[in-house]
């Protein structure tokens, strides 16, 4: 009897610990949706809600067309990657790439007034975008109907990218997906170079041209940093990480780079035609690589 | 009798997951309904992007830094929201990253918990002249988020009350 009794008080005591926990309105997250790394002092250093000390931002593909247009970049039709092409793309690394290639696509034909070319590119981008595992960005609203309904429409058609990126950064930070944001951004940048590049060597009016490609380069080495994020180590991207770090490291050793961070007076980096040549050859080969899978 | 207690340490343990879960679910979705506080703050600026800074509040200072990039002589406006800070904290702007001993402050405020705050870099760029004239204009900022310290926090297991987060969203001029 007396040992049923104790038993029975066991049982209270333990039972109205755990209901006093239960009731607590600020639990412990800890183990809940957390990757924890614990360093020697004991303390957790690494969860989903701890940003690293050092972060960036990147562009959206919208501003970085935006940015080349403004300097007098002039539309070449067929320089695009063919939407034909969005078959070829098997892995989920050549969708992730080719989903910010044609993000960047999509921004070079609406700003330059090509909305039909940019529906194309609509359309490639959302099968993608499923194949991704992405569909809920381009779910509950019927884009294609809103883009076809601002066909002549510049602005609307550019608020609705605004309204996809603004969908797709949604979805990435909902889902805990930082790490492939950089994996897409390496394929936008790459085509927004290269569209770049091209009207660099055919464009007479180049400067200001040059000026921005230069400019866009200052990005590179915050996407190599995204791209080396351990949570993307599954994704075989050695070949990308090297190809961009050839491409820092020939514009790292340019005479007038070098003239220019030696000079801390010096205000603008103005690149040379043999550099921005060995730039654009480098850009060309790299996105030879991502569009062709 | 040991079945009766674990079907109810089961179930306890249960109601404590689904009760954090929900808290941390809220938390996201404050911080949502924050950003899109903060980007309808932007207009007449176009969205360009956002960064959302995760930190716990600890028993000692921390620092918490984000590069943004400013291009082609356009003009940002960044729109800082602070609704999901459990306390307040330092908002620097700086023209060069932590590593620069002498990099030169653009901006600096506090009163962010609570609230959106608006900064635009047509005066960051001012700042920056005064400072440094002949230096051009900025090609790039860095806002560095310095978070005191709290006596009494968790730093090993940050509860809800640690866990803050500040919405940073930029836009540029058309």
């Amino acid at each position: 009897m007396t040992r049923e009794i104790f038993k029975l008080s066991m049982f209270a005591f333990i039972l109205g610990l755990l209901l006093t926990s239960c009731g607590n309105s600020e639990p412990d997250d800890t183990g809940l949706n957390t990757i924890d790394t614990t360093n020697t002092d004991g303390e957790l250093t690494e969860d989903m809600f701890e940003s690293p000390d050092a972060d960036y931002t990147l562009p959206s593909p919208l501003q970085v067309a935006s940015i080349f247009k403004k300097s007098g970049l002039v539309y070449h039709s067929n320089i695009t990657n063919p939407t034909t092409n969005g078959d070829k793309y098997t892995t989920e690394l050549r969708q992730m790439l080719n989903f910010g290639v044609y993000s960047a696509d999509m921004a070079y034909c609406v700003l330059n007034e090509q909305s039909n070319e940019g529906r194309k590119y609509l359309t490639v981008i959302t099968t993608l975008a499923e194949q991704i595992g992405m569909e809920a960005v381009f779910e509950n609203e019927d884009l294609m109907n809103r883009f076809d309904a601002n066909l002549e429409n510049k602005d609307s058609i550019e608020i609705l990218m605004i309204d996809i990126h603004v969908r797709t950064e949604t979805y990435m930070d909902e889902n805990d997906m930082h790490h492939l944001s950089a994996v897409q951004f390496a394929g936008a940048w790459t085509e927004g170079m290269y569209l770049g590049v091209y009207d660099y060597e055919k464009n007479k009016k180049k400067e200001n041209l040059g000026a921005q490609i230069t400019e866009q380069m200052s990005i590179l080495r915050n996407i190599i940093k995204g791209l080396k994020d351990p949570k993307n180590a599954g994704m075989e991207l050695g070949w990308l990480i090297t190809d961009m770090e050839n491409i820092q490291s020939a514009f790292d050793g340019f005479a007038s780079v070098v003239a220019y961070y030696a000079d801390e007076n010096a205000t603008e980096l103005i690149l040379t035609d043999a550099d921005f040549k060995a730039l654009g050859d480098l850009v060309k080969a790299l996105r030879g690589k991502i569009i062709n899978a | 009798m040991k079945k009766t207690f674990t079907i109810i340490a089961s179930f306890c343990f249960v109601v404590l997951f689904a009760q954090t879960a929900s808290n941390l679910t809220e938390f996201k979705e404050n911080i949502e309904t924050q950003k899109v506080e903060a980007k309808d703050a932007l207009k007449p600026y176009r969205y360009d992007g956002s960064k959302v800074t995760y930190f716990n509040f600890k028993t000692y200072k921390q620092t918490k830094e984000v590069e943004v990039y400013l291009f082609n002589n356009t003009d940002y406006r960044f729109s800082f929201n602070g609704k999901s800070l459990p306390n307040d904290i330092n908002v620097q702007i700086y023209d060069e990253d932590v590593t620069i001993t002498n990099r030169i402050l653009l901006k600096e405020f506090t009163g962010i918990q609570g609230k959106n705050v608006l900064v635009e870099t047509t005066e960051l760029n001012k700042t920056y002249e005064t400072k440094k004239p002949n230096g051009g204009r900025l090609k790039r900022v860095f806002v560095s988020y310095a978070i005191p310290g709290v006596p009494g926090a968790e730093n090993k297991q940050p509860t809800m009350k640690e866990r803050g987060a500040m919405v940073l969203v930029m836009g540029y001029k058309i």
